[in-house]
């Protein structure tokens, strides 16, 4: 386990280690001294890693979890702030994100996914030829909500705070494919919408992240909307998030020219009820 | 336990020694039969003043009067037949008549020839304590040395989080003569009774501990069929020089009863009416003043003395192999000589302990089915698999397990498999400043044919190891988790000290099948093996999860311990049997 996870290192302990650190310099480390590098296994101060990859920053436990917190209050106080949401994923998403690869690494199409690696993006989609289709395809609805929405495939924020290359297409992966939840279940890109599709990401992927937007996202509703939240939203989520089928292992770029309740159908999703 | 208890003893129970050992059959199946040793034991020239029992001989025995002796030993295994040295290496002890009784093969083991490039799958590692004792009833002289394989060190890690513990032997030998925290709480006997050394007749041949402790190797690897070996000629050698030691082999015990109004020609001194009578296959009648269960963890006799065992199975079974491994693919020292390398994954330990001559054996716990698909996976897939168990991650090793069709037959690529995950966790090693890089296992290449077998996993205790006339060792009193490699050690530690027990009955005049006389065993063996069970038990269930804070916490625990000298010290010593009553007050 490694101790970036530990953040109830406690100052004491903190210190104790920089000392046995600088003490080791000189003299073979003492026992005590050696149990006081256990809470903190490296500094708080050093990055744990080197750069891994495109867009990587490598940032010190101290750094990350000033990081968590600020994103944390900033994406709550702006939801929209998109960079924010993102940056408090990855900060807190940790060993979350290495049981969504394992249960990935379980599973025929999550492991091509894991090991081909696909990207979506405007390009990788055709997003032309998915107009083409005919309506009511997975392809042609998921062409007509960006179009609603005045989104693109690519406008998302790259992984920046991962410290593994894998998990980091894992984060990568899970955020590219959030629009074609949206097309599977019929949800808008409203507050109360996004914090229903919250809780259901919550209980398909565990993440940190998920479960904070969940808890203190209906902080903002006015009481119309948390209402409509809990007495619609949060029951369907529960229902549907946990026995639908993992949506990390979906190869969406091969779904698109099937009709979408044919989609919802094989994956287990019934459409939210619309309001 | 007198009058009152014998009414219970008097419904005779139905026994079938065939339930001995299933494994233990497994293995011997092997060995060519001999039917020349069969019936030495007809006639006894005589017996001993102290026995008490009746110039008796075989036709008596045939036409329903009892055959009397001393001591009969129901379970030819290495416990029963270490007891059966161990009496008959006694000054004491070994004037008595004594009976050893096996359903299998015994003098087969007399024929065993290995081969250099073959060894058994069943292999059990041999604590110093467990040496000092075979060294003592003279059965270590007669090993092959070049079969015996020192166990020098340890590493032990946790398949989820990583977090590792090394032990090496060097370290066991400080402070040796220290007695800790850790003795006092797990070696439960009170009393310390002399040396254990005096009892026995080969002086010279005692060994000197404190020279021992100078390599001190936390363990020896042997073959269970070669200290058979060694046992049963040490047994021979007894017999040759007259001790009254018969051996009744492929012979069951059909029924075993006590013997309440036989009204026989005994002399009238003793009272033999509450002896058991053991009733054999082959018609003969055994009656004796103790009867010793070490028939396994089935045992017949336990039953007979109705002693309830306590315990569970675990929902896994241990699969044992024969591997073959190439040493220079380990990056330990030396190409990783003499270290012993453990796993926990959810599923269960897996372990590879060391061999010599290139191999190792293998013993992985895991879930029933899987235990039943690894046997049957072809070879190439199984040592892939073996080496993925050891290096891949769970949810990796979950998935090729998962793949194993019907027939054995792997439904995905395995070697490619496994090459993309180990070059994906290159890569990510690659990345990340590690401090201490830490030993890999080295690669198993091949895996012996035929050597492959499942056998369930258990935890048993019986609720006492004596009753009147009766007395258990082995796994008949205790089963207990491979995953510390304890089970034969504390066996012997059992025939260790029940035939201390003997003779010091036997040399204070008591009757050494009174219950009176047994309770120094039981009080000295029963809350170390509990302890011992106890301990593996709450380990295996620690590592049997791979929920989140678990595995932070035993994590933490472990590393702290690993970084904790003095500690790691007593835990090794604990392992080795160093910490117990015979050893520490020997030094």
């Amino acid at each position: 386990m490694s101790a970036r996870t530990i953040t109830a290192a406690t100052a004491n302990a903190t210190i104790a280690s920089i000392r046995a650190r600088s003490l080791a310099l000189t003299r073979r480390p003492a026992h005590w001294t050696r149990c006081a590098t256990l809470f903190t296994c490296r500094s708080p101060l050093e990055p744990p890693t080197g750069k891994l990859y495109e867009g990587h920053i490598p940032i010190s436990p101290l750094q990350r979890s000033i990081l968590a917190v600020g994103s944390a209050f900033t994406a709550l106080a702006n939801p929209l702030r998109g960079d924010m949401v993102a940056a408090l994923g990855e900060t807190t998403g940790g060993m979350f994100l290495a049981r969504i690869r394992d249960q990935m690494l379980l599973d025929p199409e999550g492991r091509r996914i894991l090991r081909e690696r696909p990207k979506i993006t405007s390009e990788s989609m055709q997003l032309d030829a998915l107009r083409q289709l005919p309506d009511g395809t997975f392809g042609r609805e998921y062409v007509r909500f960006l179009d609603d929405q005045q989104v693109s495939p690519d406008t998302r924020e790259p992984v920046h705070f991962v410290d593994s290359e894998e998990l980091a297409y894992v984060m990568q992966r899970y955020r590219e494919t959030h629009d074609f939840y949206h097309t599977l279940t019929g949800l808008p890109v409203t507050v109360d919408g996004e914090i229903a599709l919250k809780w259901f990401e919550m209980l398909q992927t565990g993440l940190p992240m998920t479960m904070l937007s969940s808890f203190f996202g209906p902080l903002r509703l006015t009481s119309e909307e948390r209402s409509r939240l809990h007495e619609y939203y949060i029951p369907w989520a529960l229902e549907y998030g946990s026995s639908s089928k993992l949506l990390m292992n979906v190869r969406w770029e091969e779904w698109m020219d099937r009709p979408v309740e044919e989609v919802q159908r094989e994956l287990g999703v019934q459409p939210c009820p619309q309001v | 336990m007198t009058a009152g208890t014998l009414s219970h003893l008097a419904a005779a129970v139905r026994t079938k020694a065939s339930t001995a050992s299933a494994a233990r059959a497994a293995f011997r199946a092997s060995s060519p039969f001999i039917s020349a040793q069969r019936a030495t034991s007809t006639v006894r020239f005589s017996s001993s003043s102290q026995s008490g029992s009746a110039g008796n001989d075989a036709s008596n025995s045939l036409n329903g009067t009892p055959e009397q002796y001393d001591v009969v030993i129901v379970g030819g295994g290495i416990a029963g037949s270490a007891l059966a040295c161990a009496l008959a290496s006694g000054r004491a002890s070994g004037t008595q008549k004594i009976a050893l009784i096996e359903a299998f093969d015994l003098s087969g083991h007399m024929q065993w020839s290995p081969k250099p490039d073959q060894y058994s799958n069943r292999v059990s590692s041999l604590t110093p304590r467990s040496v000092l004792f075979l060294k003592q009833i003279g059965v270590w002289s007669e090993l092959d040395l070049s079969r015996v394989a020192p166990c020098e060190g340890m590493q032990v890690w946790d398949g989820v989080s990583g977090a590792r513990i090394t032990f090496d032997g060097a370290d066991a030998k400080k402070d040796s003569t220290r007695s800790s925290f850790l003795r006092q709480v797990f070696s439960g006997a009170s009393s310390t009774p002399a040396s254990s050394a005096e009892f026995f007749d080969d002086q010279q041949q005692q060994p000197d501990f404190s020279k021992e402790q100078e390599s001190s190797p936390l363990a020896y690897m042997t073959e269970n069929l070669h200290v058979q070996y060694g046992l049963q000629k040490q047994i021979l050698a007894h017999k040759a020089r007259g001790i009254q030691l018969d051996i009744f082999e492929r012979t069951k015990v059909q029924d075993i009863s006590s013997n309440t109004s036989s009204g026989q020609e005994s002399d009238a001194s003793v009272d033999i009416s509450d002896w058991p009578v053991i009733q054999l296959d082959n018609g003969r009648k055994l009656q004796t003043r103790l009867l010793v269960g070490a028939d396994g963890v089935n045992s017949p006799v336990r039953t007979f003395a109705k002693i309830e065992s306590l315990g569970w199975d675990y929902s896994q079974f241990g699969l044992v192999a024969t591997l073959q491994i190439d040493p220079s693919t380990s990056t330990a020292p030396d190409q990783g000589k003499g270290i012993a390398w453990q796993r926990f994954l959810p599923t269960g330990p897996i372990a590879m302990l060391p061999l010599n001559n290139g191999f190792a054996s293998l013993v992985w716990s895991t879930t029933p089915k899987i235990a039943q698909d690894l046997k049957k996976l072809p070879a190439k897939e199984f040592c892939a698999l073996v080496n993925a168990a050891f290096n891949a991650s769970p949810a990796e090793l979950e998935y090729l397990c998962k793949n194993i069709g019907p027939d054995g037959q792997p439904l995905v690529d395995f070697q490619s498999e496994i090459e993309w995950r180990a070059s994906v966790q290159d890569a990510e090693k690659g990345g990340i400043n590690r401090g201490r890089e830490d030993y890999k296992a080295p690669k198993v290449v091949d895996v012996q044919e035929n050597t492959r077998a499942p056998f369930p996993l258990r935890m048993r205790n019986s609720n006492s190891y004596v009753e009147d006339r009766v007395v258990l060792v082995g796994d008949a009193a205790h089963t207990v988790h491979p995953l510390a490699g304890q089970g034969l050690n504390q066996g012997l530690a059992d025939v260790e000290c029940l035939a201390r027990v003997i003779e010091q009955g036997l040399l204070s005049g008591s009757d050494i099948g009174n219950i009176h006389s047994l309770t120094p065993y039981s009080s000295e063996r029963f809350f170390p093996n509990l302890a011992m069970l106890g301990t593996v038990d709450k380990l295996s269930k620690l590592y049997n999860t791979d929920f989140g804070p678990v595995v932070w916490a035993r994590s933490l625990g472990l590393t702290a311990v690993d970084n904790m000298g003095p500690i790691k010290t007593e835990i090794m010593r604990f392992a080795m049997g160093l910490e117990e009553p015979t050893s520490s007050r020997r030094v």
